[in-house]
């Protein structure tokens, strides 16, 4: 008797709990605002852009929330105007007058103008010393000097032809407000206090190395963003952070999601996997300034010998594309036409045997002089792809007779060994790296990186050294487009004959998200997914929406059909989610030995009202208290009736029993 | 008997007090040279930071300059001269990472590791103590035994594996404690702040907790046991004592070596913490070594090796203080 009647009160609170639910969900209607929290996986500082610490993955990107550009994005042969209306060269390409957009205002008011571009191209180029961004005003091109033809023209000049300049620095340099720079002596110093753009995000909290809050910009010139508020927490741990995806803590990493992880992410309901280019690769860099790797035979044996596809499948179950010899991403509008990998160990085996490296009596080749094939290879110990791809290596050399010993160090002794030091060459002999987007879309990151040491970065990045590669560089600098990517496709042919490096891989870029908190996500190549697109109307841009950008949205599985981002509807369309505790109060009812039919349906009952304020709280917004208090009382009516219905039932139960036995 | 007592209290501080502070102060030396030096010895500088290879070459000069406002210009003596002088006018440089001062850097993450190191040593001084003796009380029962190998095993279980599985259970299937931070990135306020800054504080904590436990429990237990093995104890058995009181006149003795560990403990958990911090993304001192470490950020590195350094001795001066309160025949050797 008392156990039903114990039963029924578990019943009632939990319908209680149901009533309470949608009260809670109904809520999120009102207009509340979208809030979306971001697992970063790296402190960002506070967007300086003059300290951009070790090219960080999402720096650019995020960077690009809070500043723009004058032209989006870099990625493409003819970016979009952005904070530019337009950008004309002259007949030489040297002068470029661009003309801007009207009624553009900075986060703390003030209005944009002309005399804040001509700021900061001499700002980045006279006092921002080098880094991420200021290379591109100082090393190629060289910046000479900026005029302001009136409010919103402005005339920048440099001393060499820049044909691609919408690109870069076009579409890369962030436009600072000069109000507020040019009162700042060293522009390097200051990584804390909250930056001031034009994006479409304020920046209004930065907590260092712990998380920033970003509110949308109401007065952006495109629109107001798709999202209220960011809440960026820095979780450094990648399992913490798919742990917190599927808690519901987060509702999007930008950590690449492993491939283990994928199957998981697509079997929960509540989360999804969308998939976007971020023009990665993962390379195997030679030290050519290095005795045997100085030899241009010994390295295309090398890649000759590698199995890139047999590497990629391993290392990303798949999830990638095995690596060009030509170096530059297939995505990127500079990528040869015909790319691909020569795997074929037994013209290595010949060309190896033909430069003097024979077996002796060992495993290892050597030379006349008795000097083995012999090499390490240094990976980023906190990167496991990157070790298990140099283990890949190293284990497809060996049977080449080339011994290499793969060593995994923390990145500043990377670093450290890549740096030449003031009496010589680098001390590596070949390391794994990653490279980003900018690296692959930059007109001339060929230039930079592989370019005789010299000017650029070449000398202390690759050191590679070859003045028929430099030749063709130095024609496609100042080269009109059409011309350059002939040339540039030139350029790489030479590279896929000498190999200064080889591209294991290009990782695809996929990212975990809760739909039901934000489902606009959409991948601009060369970006990702985090990028400000992702946050924009999708015809923000005006008339000028370039095709390249696709709807990620269409491949996720079960909200494929609902592009639009709704977060009210989104956990009422799911009433099938199991939260994990359902399913473990499921079972332990069985446990009880529950045998009338009244309690597995309380449970029963209970499931789709836990499943919706749970997921309401995670979509809507966190400063409602009103709602925080009303989904809270739906919580706790539920655990009430959870906790009558397994703890105090069958406990009442057992006592019965109990009691009966004595009676019998 | 208190003055007789404090009398010899005194006798002991002044014949051993002069040794004790000379001994202390040399080790603060060693402590401050060897903080100094060990973020140097690793390959790599803060330029590597700063500008990156990718980014730009940096010549001599610049280089110079660049680092002249971390004060890391210059020789390396030149570097300790000028560290020590600022840091014997509380000046703890400039952070290479943040551009902030150190003091402020440190400050903000000192009182999370406060929290939780504290809690974690606090809980396994209690736990350990209490498991340790009723395990050595029955010295080979089945009670001890079982404890043992649960205790070990637990303490042979690397921390951020620990971690790992609290996380898995308690927050991706039970769904009972946030995954990440010290606070909420949201913000809130009074009560609600406080029990999401406990639920958040949980899980970091019993896996620092388990990481001191085992040696606090092996400490203990086997304390328990040798004092077992006491004449006094034989005595007092004799004489008829409860099990209660013997247990008690036992516990007293053994509590001496146990504060030692436990003090000790302090030190160890303080460095366990950079494990357990960067796997909960706690913003505790240990997480801002492990990311100063990866900028190579001297300033930041030499201070908090220097807060770490002091907790360690102030922990030895502590169980050596203790002791021969604890003790009363350390107490009679150090008057003698």
């Amino acid at each position: 008797m008392l156990r039903h009647r114990i039963t029924i009160l578990a019943l009632i609170l939990s319908m209680f709990s149901v009533a309470l639910a949608p009260l809670a969900a109904a809520h999120q209607d009102d207009g509340d605002p979208v809030v979306v929290r971001v697992g970063l996986h790296a402190a960002e500082k506070n967007l300086n852009p003059f300290i951009v610490p070790q090219a960080l993955p999402i720096t650019h990107d995020f960077t690009m929330l809070v500043y723009d550009t004058l032209f989006w994005s870099q990625s493409r042969l003819d970016p979009e105007p952005w904070l530019a209306t337009g950008a004309d060269p002259s007949d030489d390409f040297r002068t470029w007058t661009v003309t801007l957009r009207d009624g553009v205002l900075w986060h703390d008011g003030e209005r944009f103008d002309a005399s804040d571009v001509a700021f900061t191209f001499r700002y980045f180029a006279e006092d921002g010393g080098p880094g991420r961004y200021g290379h591109h005003v100082y090393d190629h091109p060289v910046f000479e000097s900026a005029t302001v033809v009136d409010d919103l023209t402005v005339e920048l000049v440099f001393e060499d032809p820049v044909p691609t300049f919408k690109l870069l620095p076009g579409g890369d340099l962030p436009i600072l407000p000069e109000h507020i720079w040019a009162s700042v002596e060293n522009p390097r110093a200051d990584a804390t206090s909250l930056p001031v753009g034009t994006g479409p995000f304020t920046m209004v909290e930065y907590n260092p190395g712990v998380s920033y809050r970003l509110e949308a910009n109401p007065d952006y010139f495109l629109g107001r963003p798709t999202v209220d508020t960011l809440i960026m927490p820095v979780v450094t741990d990648a399992q913490a952070a798919f742990a917190g995806l599927q808690t519901g803590e987060l509702d999007f990493v930008t950590r690449n999601l492993p491939a283990p992880l994928v199957p998981r992410v697509e079997e929960n309901p509540e989360l999804a996997v969308v998939t976007g280019s971020r023009m990665q690769s993962l390379y195997l860099m030679f030290n050519t300034r290095k005795p045997h790797l100085r030899d241009p035979a010994v390295r295309k044996a090398m890649s000759l010998s590698l199995d890139v596809q047999a590497i990629v499948d391993i290392v990303e179950g798949g999830l990638g594309r095995p690596g060009n010899d030509t170096w530059t991403h297939p995505d990127s509008p500079w990528a040869h036409q015909h790319g691909g990998h020569v795997f074929d160990p037994g013209v290595a085996a010949t060309m190896l045997n033909d430069a003097g490296y024979l077996f002796g009596d060992g495993d290892v080749r050597r030379n006349a002089d008795g000097d083995p094939l012999a090499f390490t290879l240094l990976v980023n110990a906190a990167a496991p792809p990157q070790i298990r791809a140099g283990e890949l290596v190293a284990e497809q050399l060996s049977v080449m007779g080339i011994d290499i010993t793969v060593e995994p160090l923390d990145p500043p002794a990377i670093t450290a060994a890549r740096r030449p030091s003031p009496d010589g060459p680098p001390t590596v002999d070949m390391f794994i790296a990653v490279f980003e987007s900018h690296a692959h879309a930059d007109p001339d990151h060929l230039f930079f990186f592989f370019h005789t040491p010299g000017r650029g970065v070449g000398g202390i990045f690759s050191g590679y050294a070859n003045p028929e590669f430099d030749a063709v560089l130095d024609s496609a600098l100042g080269a009109p487009i059409d011309e350059k990517l002939s040339l540039i496709a030139q350029a790489q042919e030479i590279f896929a004959e000498a190999a200064p490096a080889v591209v294991l891989y290009y990782p695809d870029g996929r990212w975990g998200y809760r739909p039901g908190a934000y489902d606009g996500w959409i991948s601009d190549p060369g970006h990702g997914v985090f990028t400000k697109r992702s946050f924009l109307e999708p015809d923000a841009a005006g008339s000028t929406v370039p095709e390249a950008v696709e709807d990620a949205a269409a491949e996720q599985a079960p909200e494929a059909d609902d592009p639009e981002p709704d977060t009210a509807e989104a956990p009422a369309e799911q009433p099938e989610a199991e939260p994990a505790s359902s399913e473990a109060s499921e079972e332990a009812s069985d446990e009880a030995d529950g045998e009338s039919a009244a309690e597995p349906s309380a449970t029963d009952d209970s499931e789709p009202a836990a499943s919706t304020p749970d997921q309401a709280a995670s979509a809507g917004a966190p400063e409602a208290a009103d709602e925080g208090g009303s989904s809270t009382g739906a919580l706790i009516a539920i655990a009430a009736g959870v906790f009558v219905a397994l703890v105090i039932a069958p406990a009442a139960a057992r006592r019965r029993r109990r009691a009966g036995t004595v009676e019998d | 008997m208190t003055g007789a007592l404090s009398g010899r209290f005194e006798g002991m501080l002044s014949s051993r007090g002069l040794r004790l502070v000379a001994q202390y102060a040399a080790v603060v030396l060693a402590a401050l040279v060897v903080n100094f030096a060990l973020p140097r010895l690793a390959p790599g500088d803060p330029i590597d930071y700063l500008v990156p290879p990718e980014q730009g070459s940096v010549d001599e000069a610049m280089r110079q300059s660049m680092l002249e406002r971390f004060d890391l210009d210059g020789s390396a003596s030149q570097q300790f001269t000028s560290y020590l002088a600022n840091l014997a006018q509380g000046d703890l440089g400039i952070s290479v990472r943040d551009g902030r001062p150190v003091s402020e850097v440190v400050a903000q993450r000192l009182w999370w590791s406060v929290l939780l190191v504290g809690t974690a040593v606090a809980v396994s001084t209690i736990l350990g103590v209490a498991l340790g003796f009723t395990a050595g009380w029955r010295r080979g029962s089945r009670r001890d035994v079982s404890l043992l190998a649960a205790v070990l095993a637990l303490d042979a279980l690397p921390a951020f594996f620990v971690g790992l599985l609290l996380l898995l259970v308690f927050s991706v299937h039970l769904e009972w404690l946030p995954v990440y931070g010290a606070v909420s990135p949201e913000a809130l306020t009074g009560w609600a702040w406080i029990v999401d800054t406990a639920k958040r504080l949980v899980m970091p904590a019993v896996t620092l907790t388990f990481v001191g436990l085992g040696s606090v429990f092996v400490v203990a237990r086997s304390a328990m046991v040798s004092e077992l093995s006491e004449d006094y104890v034989f005595m007092a058995r004799a004489k008829g004592l409860s099990d209660r009181r013997v247990r008690r006149h036992a516990a007293r003795n053994a509590m001496v070596p146990v504060s030692t560990v436990a003090l000790l403990g302090f030190s160890t958990l303080v460095g366990a913490a950079t494990v357990v911090e960067s796997v909960f993304s706690y913003p505790g001192l240990g997480s801002l070594a492990f990311d100063a470490v990866r900028a190579r950020d001297y300033p930041v590195l030499q201070a908090v090796f220097l807060l770490l350094s002091l907790i360690a001795i102030a922990a030895n001066l502590s169980a050596d203080l203790l002791y021969p309160i604890l003790d009363p025949r350390v107490r009679r050797a150090g008057s003698r």
